[in-house]
């Protein structure tokens, strides 16, 4: 009896542990190279891709991340998208604790399944399945995997071994298998500086292993994560998309094929609405003043709202639902506009780029579906006008910071071509203030400025006149917080939309802008324009830097000192120049006792090496240190 | 008689009529609307809602029994492009097989002036979007055509629910001005709804009773015989009363800082079901008061019995507490070991989802789950324990009796020294220091027998941020010093927070940068992991531009880095309270020690400041010792939450600390 007892024991055991103990798994395995600096480790991330058809392609995952603290639970990112050519075949988790036993398996059931409609969206109908575990102990391993099928061979997804900061890599892994047939073809981007191996290169397959690659710390001013790290582009030159197939070896075949199979038939208008348009334009003969006049009808007439269905979201509305809805999304409000401008004659082409504040180019040395937003191009000459057709409120061709200087791909119906969007330089990028401002005896400040604002430095002011009266308060007294006590008297806006240049007029007081004590005023004479950018101290900075757009500021500002003091002590002009700009004060003296105040700031955009970064930070202390200058005046 | 009613009724509702020269009925849009290019009152607004009417009534449907009918219809004027998002709207259904709801829009129109012509577009199906959300919720979605600056849109939709515990909530005010918002309900007696209100704008309430019946038609067949069915007509009369509140002219509500949350103060009206007599069967009560709400919570089977259940955990518990003896290392012990042992999934809730066993197994739990097998077994060790139900920030102030009103639950345990409040669901949590989110004026205590009591919740101890600062300054206005901060309370937890998981490096950077650029050495932290202890950081300090150098003098206010630099209140005036969420005390000791050959040309004056009622004072006092000069500040507010009445005070309170602060010592060279 006793004997049989302790068999069941040890069998007991032995299954337990033949189930439940992945020794592999266990953290101290892990080099401690790994842990500096990370949240969590990628263990392993094995991506197969099968494509067995121009119509089929099976993506699957496995992924092992040992996580170290609750800021490294990102890095699972169990989660699948789906949608009606998309599905999730099978999708699994595993967590094992510190030591590599199993703590809990959880089947596709457990995992929640969410509409993807986000706040900006209105509907889309892609969804998605995702992991919602608590984390009972720190650390632990996960083991996902997942399988995902699909139709829209146009989009392999990117590889990006190195995918979250301060997560590290023990090894990552790519296999890619295609059919000879495809026109399979890849690019790799930034290998340099990390351990990837190359281990099959052939027409019909391709894989990776990148192995100990050290967590990456975030830094301010770097560029985006896709031009530092290693990432591989993938695609077919035989494709599929939402139930039409594609073909193309060069951009020019690209284009065609997307204004031959997704463009063509989109643009009919009923005969009314042509006609309303030739009557809109009038005589006019010149296609540019026309296309001004038809923005203008657009920007009155339509609103953005996005709306992700039909062809993956790449199809746009018919114009003639967006002429009777008056809504649509980028592309259905670019190809409307498209319409409007064939009705009276002008040709303008759709073209996809992605839209974005940091500038992020289509990879034009890689012909594959790429972008996120659309807008219009309208032959001008030898160059293009660009339309922001989603918004109400741009100035003709006018491309503020969302769609500037960067790679667009412009399609035509005779074939696609890459071109760069305007550029608008740091010198045009310009502000310029005047005005003055008084001082009373008790150091109460009342003044009022100008501020005439061009180029790139126009778009973040030109919503401000829409802004509610609190909003605009707040924008003030943020613009303006080295003012304590700020009150804002009044505001009024112009905004010449005809030479894109917003000016601002403001009235303002505040109490005690002069620091009085023991007869004597201390203030900033630069009340009106401090450089607030603060550019931090980072240790041991590895990243480059990037200035993605310069600026000139120009200030000229005159003060009027009360009669009750002199001056005591006046900061001297400064200048500086350097790299990365130049800088300059002047104070001046005038014969009635006030003072004009002159400074001008320049910065040169630029992509800069890390150990710039110090001498950068070490400039722009200057200007703030000497924006913030004291003036001292004693009573008389 | 009967017939002087009807005329009276009629004249009242002719008057009524007159007064409102609107038409609130869909489809009467007019030109003067459409005109309209702002609104009277505020003029900034981009949109307005012309009017908005809800009704609620209950039919009868055969077979199905009372089912809940809500129509809805607006009419909101778009002044400005800013407010295009007014023309898409959204309603969120419950479609889960207990309770789905149907939800239908009709009437969906926009309207737009053309030349004098008033132009109506309707909504299509194209426009309409039904979104699942997840199991549970779903979302009906439209976006109305043809809007442009100026357009007025229409719109009705209709929810059929077999729901009752709640009627929709109405609120009466928005984001922008609402002109005209009426709320009826219809209710058969054998339902009693308690309204509650919020808000400072208090709609006009009117009821009258009126007749309605029932017809239930039976079909019977007699047994034994084949073809012979009986048709028999039941009817059932009842009264049902009308409800209407209805409030004119509302501004818009506009976000705050430091504002609990805005709900709280939108003007509203939500109703929920507090008893059921239907004929024939017995009253059941549902919520009425305070004590009847919370003794329905602790009847309720997840929450009163999961709060019994105690085997689970008894082997565990009795070896945890083997050889303590003092409650408090009773407490201690029991609340370290849920804390550690599980963790919060972040579902709230005062009702368990899974039961404390199988949580306690999985070593993950919801709200309910952590706090009701805390309060377990704090009984089962000998202590009183109680479960308080409270209602989060996100929630909402619990201001009138409902089941909804308290969404989260936390232990209570009575020690000699008092009430102990105790919240295992979060790590940084301690004794009395509660999760910001549990801060929420008044919870409700449920003893062992059903009774309960309101427990205030907000903190009574100030948290205390203590700091000692020690430096020079050289010559060249370069100053070299050591800071030692001691935290406690929610400064501590607020701190231990903020580090956790924190590279050491990167939280350098972070204060270097966040107090003007110091260079940092030699950091060092106590008590980071205890939290029994106040948290406290010691780190030596450079920095090259912190004091100003002009001609042959030194300027440089006392506190440095520490010295606030802008005042948290900026607007003019306010209208909600302002609310911290507890109580606190910074204390700054600084001593400076002057370069050789300068002298003291000014050092600021000692300042008091207090705030009428005690409700915070700020203290500035200096003393020179040879070339040293010792500043003493502290500024304290003694209370979480300051009432409106009381804002320019602290605004004021504010600017006259931060001018102290910044005032300036000279130092002059001899």
């Amino acid at each position: 009896m006793k004997i049989r007892i302790l068999l069941l024991t040890v069998f007991v055991g032995i299954t337990f542990s033949l189930k439940a103990q992945k020794n592999e798994y266990s953290i101290l395995l892990i080099s401690d190279s790994l842990k500096v600096n990370a949240n969590a480790v990628v263990r392993l991330n094995q991506i197969d891709i099968v494509i067995s058809s121009q119509r089929n392609m099976t993506i699957s995952t496995k992924r092992v991340i040992t996580v170290l603290n609750e800021k490294g639970l990102s890095a699972i990112d169990a989660v699948e998208n789906y949608n009606k050519k998309t599905t999730v075949k099978d999708i699994e988790a595993y967590v094992y604790d510190g030591l590599g036993n199993e703590v809990r398996k959880i089947k596709r059931k457990d995992f929640k399944d969410q509409s993807a409609v986000g706040s900006s969206t209105l509907f889309s109908d892609s969804r998605y399945v995702y992991l919602d575990y608590t984390p009972t102990q720190y650390p632990f391993t996960v083991v996902y995997e997942s399988k995902l099928e699909t139709s829209n061979t146009a989009f392999i997804p990117q590889w990006y071994p190195v995918s979250n900061f301060f997560v590290s890599v023990e090894k990552s892994v790519l296999n890619v298998d295609c059919p000879v047939n495809l026109g399979f073809k890849k690019m790799e981007f930034n290998f340099e500086n990390f351990n990837i191996q190359k281990i099959n290169d052939t027409p019909t397959q391709l894989s990776y292993t990148a192995s100990n690659i050290l967590a990456q710390k975030q830094e301010d001013y770097s560029p985006v994560f896709s031009f530092v790290l290693p990432k591989v582009m993938m695609a077919l030159e035989l494709f599929h998309l939402e139930d039409v197939d594609g073909s193309a070896k060069t951009w020019k075949e690209f284009g065609q094929w997307y204004s031959d199979e997704i463009l063509s038939g989109t643009t009919v208008l009923s005969e009314e609405t042509k006609a309303k348009m030739r009557t809109l334009v009038g005589e006019e003969k010149d296609p540019i003043i026309k296309a001004k006049l038809i923005y203008n009808y657009v920007q009155q007439k339509s609103r953005y709202v996005s709306i992700q269905v039909g062809i993956g979201g790449w199809k746009p509305m018919y114009a003639n639902d967006v002429d009777r809805l008056g809504y649509g999304d980028c592309k259905a409000l670019t190809n409307y506009t498209k319409a409007l401008l064939e009705a009276v004659g002008v040709p303008s082409y759709n073209t996809i780029l992605y839209g974005d504040s940091y500038k992020k180019d289509i990879e034009s040395e890689f012909v594959s579906m790429q972008g996120n937003h659309m807008i219009l191009a309208i032959p001008n000459g030898n160059k293009y006008t660009w339309l922001e057709c989603t918004s109400q409120d741009d100035p003709f061709g006018y491309q503020g910071t969302f769609t500037d200087d960067r790679n667009v791909l412009v399609i035509k119906p005779e074939g696609g071509e890459i071109v760069r969007t305007k550029l608008y330089e740091d010198r045009d990028n310009t502000q310029l203030s005047s005005g003055t401002y008084s001082l009373s005896k008790e150091g109460d400040l009342l003044g009022e400025i100008t501020i005439i604002s061009e180029g790139s430095q126009y778009n973040q002011k030109a919503m401000l006149e829409n802004l509610q009266p609190t909003e605009k308060e707040a924008h003030y007294k943020k613009y303006w917080s080295n003012i304590s006590n700020l009150k804002i008297n009044k505001t009024a806006f112009s905004n010449d939309k005809e030479n894109v240049r917003l000016t601002e007029r403001t009235e303002i007081s505040a109490v005690n802008y002069g620091n009085i004590s023991g007869g004597k005023m201390m203030f900033a004479l630069n009340a009106y324009n401090q450089y607030t950018g603060t550019v931090k101290r980072i240790r041991n900075r590895k990243n480059p830097f990037e200035i993605q757009r310069g600026f000139t500021d120009v200030d000229e500002i005159t003060i009027v000192l009360p009669h009750e003091f002199a001056i005591e002590f006046l900061p001297n002009n400064y200048e500086l120049k350097s790299k990365f700009g130049a800088y300059k004060t002047e104070f001046i003296k005038k014969d009635n006792g006030s003072i004009l105040y002159k400074r001008s700031l320049f910065i040169n955009k630029g992509m800069y090496s890390n150990t710039e970064y110090d001498e950068y930070r070490v400039f722009i202390e200057q200007v703030s240190r000497n924006d913030n200058a004291k003036t001292i005046l004693t009573k008389i | 008689m009967k017939l002087n009613q009807l005329i009276l009724f009629l004249f009242v509702a002719t008057f009524c009529l007159n007064v409102n020269a609107q038409d609130f009925k869909l489809g009467k849009v007019s030109v003067a609307e459409l005109q309209e290019k702002s609104h009277a009152k505020d003029p900034a607004a981009v949109a307005a809602i012309l009017f908005k009417k809800g009704e609620v009534r209950f039919e009868y449907v055969e077979d199905k029994g009372f089912e809940i009918i809500t129509v809805v219809q607006t009419r909101i004027k778009i002044y400005k492009k800013e407010g295009y998002d007014w023309a898409n709207q959204s309603v969120r259904y419950y479609l889960a097989n207990n309770g789905e709801e149907k939800i239908y829009f009709k009437d969906a129109v926009t309207y737009n002036l053309v030349g004098d012509k008033i132009e109506k577009t309707k909504l299509k199906n194209d426009g309409e979007f039904d979104e699942q959300i997840n199991k549970y919720w779903g979302r009906k979605k439209i976006t109305m055509p043809n809007v442009k600056e100026g357009s007025v849109i229409e719109f009705e939709y209709t929810i059929k629910s077999p729901r009752f515990s709640e009627l929709i909530d109405w609120s009466f005010q928005s984001s922008v001005p609402v002109n005209y918002s009426e709320f009826r309900t219809y209710i058969p007696e054998y339902f009693v709804y308690t309204p509650n209100q919020k808000g400072y704008v208090f709609p006009k309430v009117a009821s009258e009773k009126n007749k309605r019946t029932i017809v239930r038609n039976s079909k019977e067949r007699a047994s034994g015989y084949v073809g012979n069915t009986t048709f028999s007509q039941d009817k059932t009369d009842y009264q049902e009363t009308m409800t209407t509140y209805l409030a004119e002219n509302l501004p818009a509500m506009k976000e705050e800082a430091y504002v609990n949350n805005i709900d709280n103060y939108t003007s509203s009206i939500s109703h929920e079901l507090s008893m059921t007599r239907f004929p024939k069967s017995s009253i059941e009560l549902y919520s009425t008061d305070w004590p009847s709400v919370t003794k329905k919570i602790y009847e309720n089977d997840d929450f009163g019995a999961e709060l019994n259940k105690t085997g689970y955990f008894e082997d565990d518990i009795n070896r945890l507490l083997t050889g303590l003896k003092t409650p408090y290392e009773k407490i201690d012990a029991i609340y370290n070991y849920v804390k550690t042992n599980l963790k919060w999934n972040d579902y709230y809730g005062y009702s368990c989802n899974d039961g404390v066993k199988k949580a306690y197994k999985d070593k993950t739990g919801n709200i309910a789950e952590i706090n009701l097998m805390l309060t377990a077994m704090l009984r089962y060790s000998g202590l009183t324990a109680n479960p308080v139900l409270v209602s989060t920030r996100s929630n909402g102030i619990a201001l009138f009796p409902n089941r909804t009103a308290f969404n989260y639950v936390i232990a209570a345990v009575e020690t000699p020294k008092g009430m102990m409040l105790l919240d295992a669901s979060d790590k940084f949590s301690t004794p009395n220091v509660l999760p910001f989110r549990a801060l929420n004026w008044m919870g409700r205590l449920i003893r062992k027998d059903g009774t309960s009591d309101v427990v205030d919740l907000m903190p009574k101890v100030n948290s205390n941020s203590t700091v000692m600062m020690n430096y020079s300054i050289d010559e060249r206005g370069a100053v070299t010093g050591k800071l030692r901060q001691q935290q406690t309370d929610y400064n501590a937890m607020t701190f231990r927070r903020k580090v956790d998981n924190i590279i050491e490096d990167s939280y350098l950077e972070k204060l270097e940068n966040e107090n003007r650029k110091i260079e940092v050495t030699s950091y060092s932290r106590q008590n980071e992991k205890d939290l029994k202890l106040p948290v406290m950081e010691t780190y030596s300090f450079t920095g090259s531009n912190l004091c100003e150098i002009i001609g042959d003098k030194i300027y440089i206010s006392p506190m440095l880095f520490l010295a606030g630099t802008k005042n948290p209140f900026q607007q003019e005036v306010r209208e909600y309270p302002v609310d911290y969420g507890f109580p606190f005390t910074e204390k700054n000791t600084v001593n400076i020690q002057i370069p050789d050959g300068y002298t003291i040309e000014k050092i600021p004056d000692p300042a008091v400041i207090t705030m009428q009622d005690d409700l915070g004072s700020f203290t500035f006092i200096t003393n020179v010792l040879g070339n040293q000069i010792q500043i003493s500040i502290i500024n304290q507010i003694n209370t979480a939450i300051i009432p409106s009445e009381y804002y320019s005070m602290l605004k004021n309170y504010y600017q006259g600390m931060l001018d102290k602060q910044n005032e300036k010592i000279i130092l002059t060279k001899v």
